[in-house]
């Protein structure tokens, strides 16, 4: 079937050319020496498949620039919040529609502050704990001391600067508050140092920070960091692609081995109702199961304590919705690419020897049928994770899927969209993410199908 | 040819039944009732349950809902347009025959642009301006659709300022451009692709190697003989095109916010207006299951190589 191609173009055909490639020298045809016909006995080391591979993958230089891309923003994903001061839910209340690398009159307060010579160590309060920093004992460790001091009111939001100069006969704690309309109050408090961390339970310890740590790809209306949100985002995605896909995986591949396996009547009518899911357009049925799965699963959520369920629960209603309606609609692909497999293995020799030995059907499946599949399994499976990203940032985009305060890389650019005329970037980083995301994954996936399975290069 | 047909209308039907039964039991599968309100008091929830049929069990409902179609009621909206019939906010509302005519713009701008580009890809193999449209192509079937949509919004709605910018109007036709446009991006870029792959299996056949060698002219080579071959798998590719169409209307119609079906579905689907989420989902997938048929139908004719008597491809 496979047709070599010519070398040259058949609408640019040069005689050069042509002649080029039927070139051939005298010593071309001189008979081979012993040792040339020696040589050919063992000419490879016998490779083996997956070593085999490997090597075509590493050959192929664009699907190694897309899987180190993926591999960046693995890390970005799943690294990256931890580098970053900022989390994904965090409502910053003094930082609000910042631009990338813009301070907000707080963030610059400290950053002068870590400038003053005078001010050995700054440091910002999460606003989330902030909050409710009430009344009451606080402590705090810097360079292996432990500091502690005491509030006598409620503070909302700002930066707690420690002064530590050795100076002042008195260390001081400067608290800016944020207070409506864009002010800050500047507030002193006395701190003692304290030798070993307090054990008391009334002391809430506060982390420190030693610089501001800017909003590289802005906030949000919300006063939310956004490349926070990106990670997060990403997270989401990368995290739906490989579960979405392994559901795909478990299910498609199961089903497709028995269908092919059993064939007969069995097969005919297991491949009528595959065609009957393939057929119904899959995309409304989607946004149907996200309309319709919202309450019963949150029933579900709530009223069970089987931690499986909590661990769902925690992923929240519309991740799981997706994973529902890959496991209903979306392994059909990977049911007929193993049904055909099988069609062919299972001829095989090695199948009809385990046949005679008395092996059940299930250990055929399991032992020959599915491990000899594996390059099929694998290349369906890797290009199943960028269509499930597809999907989920399709649905959050339109108000489907996940919702705030959760961030997906849709949602985010759904957003985005209200205010476009005047903040553009807020589009620009969570889109520029996710098609760099989904483009690598495929461009990876297509390199995989090459190295494993050269029969289907195009 | 005949049965072949017949079979496939059967089969289609079929599979349009059970995308409105799946429809009606999901929605009904949903817990509540439409009508609970904080005002509303268990006797305004049953007369109003009443008035709609809700209180009949469900198969009886299920089967005058599909009556129903049979004469052009779909039942009334319940939230987005109270009492207004779902026929009528689909049909009269102008918002199909708006929706269908961006699809119908971006369906054929997708082709006009796939096939030549897909065959100039092909005659210059290997040359740079293969290399260019392939990486063109490459993004254009990777990046999904609302990057594109609201990319080109930025670009040229926003920075550029050349084209309005979500006026919700489409009065004018430069309204129409980057919808248009931004739909059309990926199935274009998808039928460049197939276009090329299938034009290089085309060229390196023997029967286009005989018509070189009888001397033909390249254009007649390509056009007369390669290119006919090679539309095959666009040809089959339409039917997946038009639902991919529908379902990136949705998108650039929320992008570009254009009155059209696919918006107001969305947000029907977010306001939970039952009626309407079953009939649109229904009129859509109808269109989807259609153009699915012909496109099978017209694959057959047009390729006299496959087999009609084996029904199954």
């Amino acid at each position: 079937m496979e047709r070599k191609m010519p070398k040259y173009n058949i609408f640019h055909t040069k005689v050069d050319d042509i002649l080029a490639e039927n070139q051939f020298s005298s010593a071309d045809f001189e008979s081979a020496t012993a040792e040339e016909k020696e040589s050919m006995v063992e000419m490879h080391k016998s490779v083996s498949y997956w070593r085999d591979a490997v090597r075509r993958f590493k050959n192929n230089s664009v699907s190694m620039v897309a899987l180190a891309v993926v591999i960046l923003l693995t890390l970005f994903a799943f690294v990256g919040p931890y580098l970053i001061p900022y989390s994904y839910e965090e409502q910053f209340r003094g930082s609000m529609k910042l631009g990338p690398f813009e301070y907000s009159e707080g963030e610059l307060r400290a950053k002068e502050a870590l400038g003053d010579a005078d001010v050995l160590f700054s440091t910002e309060l999460m606003p989330g704990s902030l909050t409710s920093l009430k009344k009451g004992d606080y402590a705090f460790s810097y360079r292996g001391d432990w500091y502690q001091f005491s509030l006598n009111r409620t503070l909302r939001s700002g930066f707690l600067m420690y002064n530590g100069s050795k100076a002042e006969p008195l260390y001081t704690v400067k608290i800016d508050d944020f207070i409506a309309g864009g002010d800050y109050e500047t507030t002193s408090v006395a701190f003692t140092v304290v030798k070993d961390k307090p054990v008391d339970p009334d002391v809430t310890i506060i982390s420190m920070r030693s610089s501001v740590f800017p909003h590289v790809f802005g906030t949000d209306s919300a006063g939310r960091d956004i490349m926070s949100r990106t990670m997060y985002g990403a997270r989401v995605s990368l995290l739906i692609g490989v579960i979405a896909s392994l559901i795909v995986l478990v299910i498609g591949s199961i089903y497709g081995a028995i269908s092919g396996f059993l064939g007969g009547k069995t097969d005919f009518i297991m491949m009528r109702i595959v065609e009957l899911i393939y057929s119904v357009p899959d995309v409304l049925i989607v946004l149907l199961l996200q309309v319709v799965l919202q309450i019963p699963l949150q029933n579900w959520f709530d009223s069970s304590s089987l931690p499986i369920v909590r661990a769902l629960s925690s992923l929240g209603v519309g991740i799981v919705s997706i994973f529902i309606t890959f496991a209903l609609l979306y392994w059909v692909g990977m049911a007929r690419i193993i049904r055909g497999q099988v069609l062919m293995l299972k001829k095989q020799e090695y199948v009809t020897a385990a046949m005679v030995l008395g092996a059940s059907n299930s250990r055929i499946i399991r032992k020959h049928l599915l491990p000899n599949s594996i390059g099929q399994l694998v290349v369906t499976t890797c290009l199943q994770i960028p269509s499930a990203i597809f999907l989920e940032s399709f649905l959050s985009f339109l108000g489907l899927g996940i919702s705030a305060p959760m961030s997906s890389l849709g949602s985010m650019c759904s957003d985005a969209i209200d205010t476009i005329t005047v903040y553009p970037y807020r589009l620009l980083f969570p889109a520029i993410i996710l098609s760099l995301l989904v483009l690598s994954l495929n461009l990876v996936g297509d390199g995989m199908r090459d190295a494993l399975d050269p029969r289907l290069k195009k | 040819m005949t049965s072949y047909i017949l079979k496939r209308i059967g089969s289609a039907l079929i599979t349009l039944l059970i995308v409105a039964a799946t429809t009606f039991f999901l929605m009904n599968a949903v817990p509540g009732s439409p009508f609970i309100t904080e005002k509303s008091t268990p006797e305004m929830i049953a007369r109003a349950e009443a008035k709609y049929g809700l209180d009949k069990p469900l198969v009886v409902q299920f089967v005058n809902y599909i009556k129903g179609y049979f004469v052009g009621d779909m039942g009334v909206s319940l939230k987005m347009q109270q009492d207004t019939s779902v026929a009528e906010i689909i049909f009269n509302q102008n918002k199909l025959a708006l929706s269908s005519r961006i699809g119908a713009y971006a369906l054929l701008l997708a082709v006009v642009l796939g096939i030549p580009f897909g065959c100039i890809a092909a005659y210059n193999r290997g040359n740079w301006i293969d290399g260019l449209l392939r990486v063109v192509t490459t993004i254009g079937v990777a990046i999904p659709g609302f990057v594109v949509a609201t990319t080109l919004l930025v670009l040229f709605g926003v920075q550029l300022q050349w084209l309005p910018v979500r006026s919700g109007s489409m009065e004018t036709a430069s309204a129409f451009i980057l919808p248009v446009f931004a739909l059309s991006f990926y199935p274009s870029c998808y039928i460049a692709k197939l276009t090329r792959a299938s034009m290089l299996d085309a060229i390196n056949q023997d029967y286009i190697r005989t018509a070189r060698a009888k001397g033909l002219k390249t254009g007649k080579v390509i056009f007369k003989h390669a290119l006919r071959n090679s539309l095959i798998p666009v040809i089959t590719y339409l039917g997946p095109l038009t639902a991919y169409i529908i379902t990136g209307g949705f998108v650039v119609e929320t992008t570009f916010s254009i009155p059209g079906l696919g918006k107001y579905f969305i947000s029907s689907i977010l306001n939970r207006d039952y009626p309407i989420i079953m009939g649109t989902t229904v009129v859509l997938a109808a269109l989807i299951i259609i153009m699915n048929l012909l496109v099978d139908i017209a694959y057959k004719l047009v390729d006299p190589r496959i087999s009609l008597s084996k029904g199954d491809v």
